[in-house]
């Protein structure tokens, strides 16, 4: 098959954004200079219509990241071989330049919690998340990214901290990691632990994009609801990270209560401005 | 027991847990104290029932205003209960609230609810349906006089058809963002059609012929059949109308299926 796009890949100096349904209008309008733009992938699953014609027109401009939230990774039911069927349609009609999906998983016994659930972190559970990632990107025909999430609860059972796990499935099955720097954090707060420790046990060559994201303090702990700017101790974390990562190219997430298009892009500039001086102290060798 | 054995059992008692409210019982499974365990299990079932929620209401509008907030959240959490999601992709959930809607006592009041939603589906679907290419005319007009009943017409990907005992165009339409609620016509049936065009979805009310011959068209019928449904009926100007708003979309002669 020939392909239909011009190749396209997110320019690590600069941030991207979600692409959203409000915002077609004044995107298609604007052009603005982004590094790429994120869809949730099950959002364009559609047979056809206009989400779909729109994320064709917006890929002619600008590399996009397919973002998965449901294909359940860690789950211990077989894969949705529909549901990747349908992720790799997509991904074979819109080219990205990422593809990525969440180091979780969200259904069992065939019901599906729609939610990204934590896994533990136990030498079986790694092999079985490997054996996984690798059967998905041998389907894809292509790498992808995955993400470590935001975990309410820890297991009795986990016997590996987070980031030695994330860093091993990428070093296992060649996957890269997309880094969520909120969830990191957020992480860090409600459990106690040290977000930088967990960043330092990522190999840096294996990181292939950066979230950020805000949320919401609660009584009972951070919640990342990607509905409020970024905090500024993510901010402040994004800046270690990127200090000993380089540039990645990176997302400023806002999945609920989306804000004017200017909101985010005030957001992704901000991103912009860290990545532009990481690249100033020490230029990344080479893109993952 | 197998690695995947194990992690099956914990999914399941975790599921079970934050669903069925009953985390006290999966507080073994979990480090930390108790308390924030209990609570993070709380924090994940209040996000699940809120995605799913937040679905149903984007499928389902007019149903969600006509009832309010606090009806359709409990319809909301009553239908997950009786049908979860058999998918990950939440655009793909609520094909069977309408039918859960008109099985639902507290709903009983409202009998055209369930048609309500029915038609909300229909839209739903017809916005996500395949594309597919225009009708071929030129070859259309080609085809043998003698060949024309047994024409097999096959309409576009998007077409649906509801047809109701109830006004819901009228009630649909009542309860659109800029209308205040009041529906032009509170009794009569209503059979509506909708398609895209243009990428936008499109209703519109049939008359009963009319509805009668869409229904046979979209089951297959050759012309001949679909036409003599309906007595002294001429289907010319409703075959007019499908072609002119791009709802056909190819055809066959004879026994074959359109393609």
């Amino acid at each position: 098959m020939t392909a239909r796009f011009p190749p396209c890949a997110p320019d690590p100096r600069k941030a991207g954004i979600g692409l959203r349904t409000a915002h077609f209008e004044a995107l298609a309008r604007s052009r603005p200079a982004l590094s790429f733009l994120e869809v949730h992938s099950e959002n364009y699953f559609a047979d056809g219509g206009p989400s779909l014609a729109w994320l064709e027109r917006f890929r002619a401009d600008h590399a996009v990241s397919l973002h998965g939230v449901g294909l359940s990774l860690g789950s211990a039911d077989p894969i949705d071989r529909e549901h990747l069927a349908r992720l790799a349609r997509l991904a074979g009609r819109i080219e990205p330049a990422l593809v990525s999906e969440h180091l979780c998983w969200s259904s069992i016994g065939g019901e599906h919690l729609n939610e990204l659930l934590p896994l533990p972190y136990s030498e079986e559970v790694l092999a079985h998340v490997c054996d996984r990632v690798s059967s998905v990107q041998e389907r894809l025909g292509r790498k992808i990214l995955v993400e470590n999430v935001c975990a309410y609860v820890r297991y009795a059972s986990s016997t590996i901290p987070e980031g030695e796990f994330v860093a091993e499935v990428a070093r296992r099955t060649g996957c890269g990691v997309l880094l969520d720097v909120n969830n990191a954090w957020i992480n860090s707060v409600n459990h106690g632990t040290d977000a930088m420790r967990f960043i330092d046990a990522l190999d840096p060559s294996t990181v292939g994009e950066i979230h950020l994201a805000g949320g919401e303090v609660t009584a009972e702990g951070v919640i990342d609801t990607h509905g409020a700017p970024v905090f500024p101790e993510v901010w402040a974390l994004f800046e270690k990270a990127v200090a000993r990562l380089g540039a990645v190219p990176t997302l400023v997430e806002w999945d609920v209560g989306i804000p004017e298009l200017a909101v985010l892009l005030a957001e992704a500039a901000k991103a912009d401005a860290i990545l532009a001086s990481s690249i100033e102290r020490a230029p990344r060798k080479a893109a993952a | 027991m197998t690695a995947t054995e194990g992690l099956a059992r914990l999914q399941a008692q975790f599921a079970a847990a934050v669903l069925g409210e009953d985390g006290a019982g999966f507080a073994r499974h979990l480090a930390g104290d108790a308390g924030a365990g209990l609570r993070g299990l709380a924090i994940y079932r209040n996000a699940i029932l809120a995605n799913r929620r937040r679905a149903l209401r984007a499928a389902f509008p007019v149903v969600a205003r006509l009832v309010g907030d606090g009806f359709f959240d409990e319809a909301a959490l009553r239908y997950g209960e009786a049908c979860p999601p058999g998918g990950a992709d939440l655009n793909r959930y609520g094909a069977t609230f309408p039918a859960f809607l008109a099985a639902y006592p507290h709903a009983a009041a409202m009998p055209w609810l369930a048609d309500v939603a029915r038609l909300e589906w229909a839209w739903h679907e017809s916005l996500a349906a395949a594309d597919a290419p225009g009708m071929d005319f030129a070859a259309l007009s080609r085809v043998p006089e003698g060949d024309q009943p047994s024409l097999r017409l096959l309409l576009h990907p998007s077409v649906r058809l509801v047809r109701s005992a109830w006004p819901v165009l009228s009630i649909w339409e009542a309860n659109q963002p800029d209308r205040d609620g009041t529906p032009e016509r509170e009794d009569g049936a209503d059979d509506v059609l909708a398609w895209r065009e243009a990428q936008r979805v499109r209703l519109a009310r049939l008359a009963p012929p009319e509805a009668a011959f869409v229904d046979a068209v979209a089951r297959g019928l050759a012309l001949e059949e679909a036409a003599g449904i309906t007595d002294a009926w001429d289907f010319t100007p409703m075959l007019q109308r499908l072609a002119v708003h791009g709802m056909l979309c190819g055809f066959s002669t004879g026994d074959r299926v359109p393609a």
